[in-house]
């Protein structure tokens, strides 16, 4: 492929023709804000907030959505880019609630970021401001559009990575709004909603949420926990969040090489059994008519003994062997060895295959 | 023999004298609070760690009430719960909503109990200070907007009877924390030992040497001990992306934390200029030399080479 050379805050680089300027000064280290660009998704240049300096162009272009070209002069954090992003941030401040306080995004949101590292303490335009009610009717994401910045990635990512397409743009103007069709609840059946909370993963900001993390910890509180969900055979991993000992979230981990930040409801949102007093974690044999909690090497020996039992009692055919989608491959491949090597039968199903 | 007592249904055996923050603490219970600090006196004055001992006519504040036996108190009962988010309400009507950019923000303990109680806004509205900021010196920020009056700033600094730099002036609604006469810091006796930015609660006071280096979830600490003189203080370095980005006490007691030197004296370490082998000037320009040339002890070494031979 043809090569391309640049010259980006004075160093040179190389890159294969048809990089943009935003991927080829992430090789080299420089730093650019984003809040509309993300790798996997399609590109719509709209924030302008990772806007540069390339010399001999009239004003400053996108650089997510700016091919690189031979001999490219770039400045990515000169007077004007600083200025034009600090403005950028200005606006976006203009109609967003001061209650990072309590916000359940602060200490990962992009727009408190690039505001404390650009300065911005306040805006400097005084106008209207969103009052929307916050749309709580799903059983596992919050939104607030109050705080939405119109970036737009839940819009994409919903409709080319999950193929839903549940939610757009409404409106016009300083009334647009991102919501599903005729701005149902969430929760509506209706909107074709999964609950993957793919939106979730994606959004820089406050206005989409997991329910149930709410008032539970801060993102600098937590421990990430990187592990593969248990739910079916795909191996999709993600960060469990762990303060003070106990699991209070799931959150998507990009660099899972099965899902990426993908998820389905259950990996995303069904962890609430790890903490479940109704969970056994201990063995239980029934003796005279009740549940009796044991060791389990009384209940492994037990169980053992009783398979000996139907086996010489009635013959290995009169034993079968169910597996689980839950189980790991190993898992099902044990099973497999128990079932033909220990009963003696080829008796054995799996509840995928039903 | 020490007291026994109950807190949220456990047992705990304390040594008589022992205040029920303690006592709970010990049992691992985390009781907020903003006025209290170990080192220090206890004012008992924010409130914030009231809890509801059965008996007792109203809620004491945890920190000033001693245990006694037989006592039987919840930490985190509906009506504690109640008390303290007013209490937050309280505080939150008067102070800025600027989280986003505090240097303060993650770990704030007003922040911290906003969360956990649920305190978003406040519904009282109402007049609200608007003092101009001191930063007067180049070592630290005082924006009296954000203090909650506190104290402990004013305890620590008058714990030097020599500092005793600022106390609380005026009343009411008015009250504030001042030098004499209401002066900025760099008019008063402060040496900006930074005790009071150790202890300060909130965002009120503030390291300015570290303003906008990083976010508290960004900074990496590890302790060291100060290398300036023979006092051998101990001090967090604060380290964002491996570079050193400031210096803050571990504690803001006994005694003297941290000096100017210590704190403001890791400049060099990400000094580009710094060198790690010696240099000679020779004939007007530094040379790179090795370390036995430098130190003048190549004819020793020799010596002892041909010594060895």
């Amino acid at each position: 492929m043809a090569e391309v050379t640049l010259t980006i805050d004075g160093k040179k680089v190389t890159v294969p023709a048809g990089t943009t300027v935003l991927e080829a000064a992430g090789g080299i280290g420089a730093f650019i804000p984003t809040l509309c660009h993300d790798p996997e998704l399609s590109k719509p240049g709209a924030c302008r907030i990772c806007v540069v300096e390339i010399e001999g162009m009239r004003n400053l272009p996108a650089s997510c959505v700016t091919a690189v070209s031979e001999g490219m002069v770039v400045h990515t954090a000169s007077p004007a880019v600083v200025d034009a992003r600090r403005t950028i941030i200005d606006l976006l401040l203009a109609s967003h609630p001061e209650d990072c306080m309590t916000c359940q995004k602060f200490g990962n949101c992009k727009l408190a970021d690039y505001a404390y590292y650009y300065g911005v303490k306040k805006t400097s335009f005084e106008g209207e401001r969103h009052a929307d009610p916050v749309d709580d009717s799903s059983a596992v994401i919050f939104r607030d559009t109050n705080k939405c910045i119109l970036c737009g990635k839940c819009v994409r990512v919903c409709e080319e990575i999950v193929g839903r397409h549940v939610v757009d743009f409404t409106y016009r103007g300083f009334n647009t709004k991102v919501g599903p069709a005729y701005l149902m609840g969430l929760g509506e059946k209706e909107t074709g909603c999964v609950n993957c909370g793919s939106c979730i993963a994606v959004c820089p900001v406050g206005a989409l949420t997991e329910k149930n993390m709410g008032g539970k910890a801060r993102p600098w509180e937590v421990k990430k926990v990187k592990t593969t969900c248990p739910y079916c055979g795909c191996g999709c991993n993600f960060d469990l969040n762990v303060k003070d000992g106990k699991v209070v979230g799931v959150t998507s981990n990009p660099s899972s090489e099965v899902n990426g930040r993908h998820l389905c409801v259950k990996g995303r949102f069904g962890y609430d059994f790890i903490h479940s007093s109704d969970r056994l974690t201990k063995p239980l044999i029934k003796k005279d008519g009740d549940f009796v909690e044991v060791s389990w090497d009384e209940a492994f020996n037990y169980v053992a003994a009783r398979f000996k039992e139907i086996k010489e009692k009635s013959g290995s055919e009169a034993m079968g062997v169910l597996t689980s989608a839950r189980c790991t491959n190993e898992e099902n491949y044990l099973m497999n060895k128990i079932a033909r090597v220990a009963f003696g039968t080829n008796n054995i199903d799996h509840c995928a295959r039903l | 023999m020490g007291i026994s007592l109950t807190i949220d249904g456990q047992k705990v055996n304390v040594p008589a004298g022992t205040t029920v923050l303690q006592a709970a603490q010990l049992i691992g219970i985390d009781i907020p609070t903003f006025c209290f600090e170990k080192d220090l006196t206890a004012p008992g004055a924010c409130r914030i760690c009231v809890v509801e001992i059965e008996g007792i006519r109203n809620m004491p504040a945890s920190c000033v009430t001693a245990v006694c036996e037989g006592m039987v108190v919840h930490t985190d009962s509906p009506a504690v719960r109640e008390a303290r988010k007013t209490i937050l309400e309280l505080l939150v009507a008067n102070h800025p909503l600027d989280c986003m950019t505090c240097e303060k923000s993650g770990k704030c303990k007003l922040q911290d109990y906003a969360y956990r109680y649920g305190v978003g806004s406040t519904p009282y509205g109402g007049d609200k200070h608007e003092y101009p900021l001191d930063d007067s010196n180049p070592y630290i920020t005082r924006d009296l907007n954000k203090c909650i009056l506190c104290g402990k700033c004013v305890a620590t600094c008058n714990a030097i009877p020599e500092r005793s730099v600022i106390n609380f002036a005026y009343r009411g609604f008015n009250t504030k924390i001042a030098t004499a006469m209401d002066e900025d810091l760099k008019d008063s006796d402060c040496v900006y030992c930074n005790r009071c930015v150790a202890v300060c609660p909130v965002g009120a006071i503030t390291d300015k040497t570290m303003a906008g280096k990083g976010r508290h979830w960004e900074i990496e600490k590890k302790q060291m001990t100060c290398t300036f003189c023979d006092a051998g203080c101990r001090f967090d370095v604060n380290y964002k992306d491996g570079k050193v980005i400031g210096v803050t006490a571990n504690a803001a007691s006994p005694g003297r934390p941290l000096c100017l030197k210590g704190r403001l004296g890791t400049g060099f370490v990400n000094n580009p200029e710094l060198t790690e082998q010696p240099l000679i000037k020779k004939d007007g320009g530094f040379v790179t030399v090795p370390w036995q040339e430098a130190l003048g002890i190549s004819p020793i070494i020799e010596k002892i080479n041909t010594l060895k031979k």
